[in-house]
């Protein structure tokens, strides 16, 4: 990290500490409105951070670190793809529907928080994306299974404008550095109570097994932390096509072999709902289907790689770095 | 918590250049035989150890005072990563470049530098690793193999056992008890010890799949002159630790397997197969994020830092998913493993071997009570 990345990763870090699962949009959007934080990617000129990818990377790992319940990671990433300062974007992960035009009809769904929202990015049956205004729009409220709203949008003739980048990939990537995030924090709940708790007069941590899982759980970690890093360098280029979908195959993994280790080495408590571990288990195991599951991304990976061959396979993975 | 910290790669500007002489030379070498691809740093093959030698290629972070080439730690990692996805025989020289040449260069006597380094430089000097013991595995700690001092020179006897490449190598550095009586990692030394030494006889150990990589080493009173003592005496646990960090740290760890997912990439080719195209995915997508987890312990060590915590990590989830990798293959592809196709082949090499690959180099068992220390548990 260098000195600007350090500042930003503890205004955020404490910002999204105070924040926390339980923040309320009426009670708490002000906060992030006023450090401009939605305006991460935007260059200066825009009245943004001019910052990098590797910026948004340490942000939004933080925002999964927390558990943040605030759209932050979505109005980010909507305001980089429209170049848009004003107001709150957001961004949605399905479509069904026709674009004749510059109007569509059909429905969205996954809409991370639509309502009170004033612009939507949302993947375009055509390829790349479409903005629209919300208020063009009839919003269902709908809810992942933590909670976060994910609404539908129902479209009538909606006038939109259409963008080149895909708003998929984007959400992907971002929910890569969020699930890297959150395992962390899970692991370091997990660590935190095997020292604390005792059994059989001593601390969970003494035995073994719970050594060896929390081994394993901190590799896996550390494998999503990593992908997520690689990502976000590669956006650097533009787009990455192959890494966005490796990252997300590869920390989507990571998440069923971490949150069942987290709430292993937790027992019964980690089980209830007052004890903070499921603000993350849950999140991650809704933003594992969140912007393309496993099968998802694996037909798309799957898919290049076997067209290039495999004569090409390490040269095309050597090409992507140097 | 962040477990791994991970800082953006700066490749060396020199990679491509590099990549493109080790795949001519691979190329012009011949490298035809995908059983022989999947058994690459295991394969000793001294012709081609002496043209890597030749072309600049092994030593290359050593000082050109002893052959060396004095390049930098990730030119040099992007050479490993090469030679190891091409699955280049690199098995005679591998050891005595990844550790043995090294640790002589950091705590070896002037006359034992100059005796041995400029030789592995050359691809012509091979070394082995003399540390595990029948009774002594995991538990490295417990080595019984014994120096004891004769006039100047140094007596040392005992057996050592698992000893890979022991019956190509010239020099083995072994992990020996020099202080009568000394418990645990107090009293050990290392030692350098030529392999045509009076005393010292290798006995092959063949392996479950009929190969012969390691042996069993018997040492009856080998005599050692004084400079045979390597770095401190009495400091050999320090030693060794920072010994197996080169021995752990490298790409090897997750990339001994390549041929496999190539075949498979070759075997989806022909097929309109859905599920085929998933493993793949998922396995490169696995190789992308391992390869990106070890090209960063690399710079790490690059920059004089020692990520031995995150170099174990890799090694584990390198290890696990190479041994994933052949039952994954093996479900999906209706092939059979004995062969004829390539595709079978390699599998069947891999199921056969892969056990191996959380054994050597420490365990699974071990390397994860190394990550649970890391992480405060114990
Ligand atoms: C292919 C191959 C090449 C090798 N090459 C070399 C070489 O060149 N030089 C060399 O010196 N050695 C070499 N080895 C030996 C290797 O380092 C040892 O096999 C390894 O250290 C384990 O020792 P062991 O086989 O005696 O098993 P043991 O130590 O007896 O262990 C058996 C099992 O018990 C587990 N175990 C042991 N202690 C504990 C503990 N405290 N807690 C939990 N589980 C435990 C282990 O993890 C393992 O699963 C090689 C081994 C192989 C397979």
């Amino acid at each position: 990290m260098n000195d600007e990345q350090r500042m930003l990763a503890d205004m955020a870090g404490d910002l999204f500490t105070n924040l926390g699962p339980d923040a309320a949009m009426k009670d708490h959007w002000s906060a992030i409105e006023e450090v401009a934080l939605t305006g991460l990617l935007l260059p200066e000129d825009k009245g943004g951070f001019g910052g990098s990818w590797g910026d948004a990377l340490i942000a939004f790992r933080l925002a999964g670190y927390h558990a943040l319940g605030l759209p932050v990671v979505e109005a980010v990433v909507a305001a980089a793809l429209t170049q848009r300062p004003e107001g709150r974007g957001t961004i949605a992960s399905r479509t069904e529907g026709t674009v004749s035009g510059v109007t569509f009809t059909g429905r969205i769904s996954g809409a991370c928080l639509a309502s009170g929202a004033d612009y939507i990015v949302a993947p375009c049956p055509e390829g790349g994306s479409m903005v629209l205004s919300v208020a063009d729009a009839k919003v269902e409220a709908h809810e992942n299974l933590a909670g976060e709203a994910r609404d539908g949008l129902v479209c009538t003739g909606t006038s939109v404008e259409r963008i080149e980048a895909d708003v998929f990939a984007f959400g992907a990537l971002a929910r890569v550095a969020q699930i890297a995030g959150a395992l962390d924090a899970a692991l370091e709940k997990a660590v935190n109570y095997a020292n604390e708790r005792q059994q059989f007069g001593r601390p969970l941590a003494k035995f073994q097994a719970v050594q060896q899982n929390l081994a394993t759980f901190a590799c896996e970690a550390a494998a999503a932390n990593c992908a997520a890093m690689g990502a976000a360098q590669a956006m650097s280029r533009g787009e990455a096509p192959f890494e966005i979908a490796a990252a997300k195959l590869r920390a989507n993994r990571a998440v069923g072999i971490g949150t069942a280790l987290a709430h292993q080495v937790h027992g019964a408590i980690g089980f209830t709902e007052e004890y903070p571990l499921h603000p993350l288990t849950r999140r991650l195991w809704a933003w594992r289907s969140e912007f393309g599951n496993d099968s998802v991304w694996a037909e798309k990976l799957g898919q290049t790689i076997v067209a290039r061959g495999a004569e090409n396979f390490w040269a095309d993975l050597t090409a992507l770095t140097g | 918590m962040q477990t791994f910290v991970t800082e953006p790669l700066d490749w060396p500007a020199t990679a491509p250049e590099l990549r493109n002489q080790v795949r001519t030379l691979v190329a012009e070498h011949g490298n035809a035989d995908p059983v022989a691809r999947a058994n690459s740093w295991a394969k000793p093959d001294p012709e081609f150890s002496r043209k890597l030698g030749a072309a600049g290629l092994i030593g290359m972070i050593w000082p050109k005072e002893f052959g060396g080439h004095e390049r930098s730690p990730l030119e040099r990692y992007v050479v490993l990563e090469e030679l190891l996805a091409a699955g280049a025989p690199v098995g005679a020289h591998w050891i005595a470049d990844r550790q043995t040449g090294s640790l002589l260069l950091r705590y070896g006597s002037e006359e034992e530098k100059r005796r041995w380094v400029p030789g592995m430089a050359r691809g012509e000097v091979y070394a082995c690793i003399g540390l595990s013991e029948p009774n002594s595995g995991s538990d490295l700690a417990s080595v019984r193999t014994s120096a004891r001092r004769d006039g100047d020179d140094w007596i040392v006897s005992g057996q050592k056992v698992w000893t890979t490449n022991a019956h190509n190598a010239h020099v083995m550095i072994a992990l020996v008890r020099s202080e009568a009586g000394s418990e645990r990692n107090q009293g050990l030394s290392q030692f350098v010890i030529p392999m045509d030494a009076p005393g010292l006889t290798v006995n092959p150990i063949i392996d479950l799949a009929g190969g012969h990589d390691f042996n069993e080493v018997f040492l009856e009173d080998v005599r050692l002159p004084s400079t045979a003592l390597l770095g401190t005496e009495g400091n050999g646990w320090k030693q060794v630790t920072a010994e197996l960090s080169l021995e752990r740290s490298g790409p090897e760890r997750y990339l001994s397997s390549m041929a496999l997912l190539v075949e498979l990439i070759r075997f989806a080719g022909d097929k309109d197969s859905e599920s085929l195209r998933a493993l793949v995915a998922r396995l490169a997508a696995e190789t992308w994020t391992l390869r990106l987890m070890s090209a960063s312990v690399a710079s790490k060590i690059a920059r004089g830092e020692d990520p031995a915590l995150e170099a174990t990590i890799v090694k584990d989830l390198g290890n696990s998913f190479e041994q994933a990798m052949p039952e994954l293959v093996q479900a999906a592809v209706d092939i059979d493993p004995a062969g004829p196709e390539a595709l079978g082949l390699v599998l069947g090499h891999l199921l056969q071997t892969s056990p191996s690959f959380s054994l050597r180099g420490g365990t699974r068992e071990i390397l994860k009570g190394i990550i649970a220390r890391g992480l405060g548990l114990r």
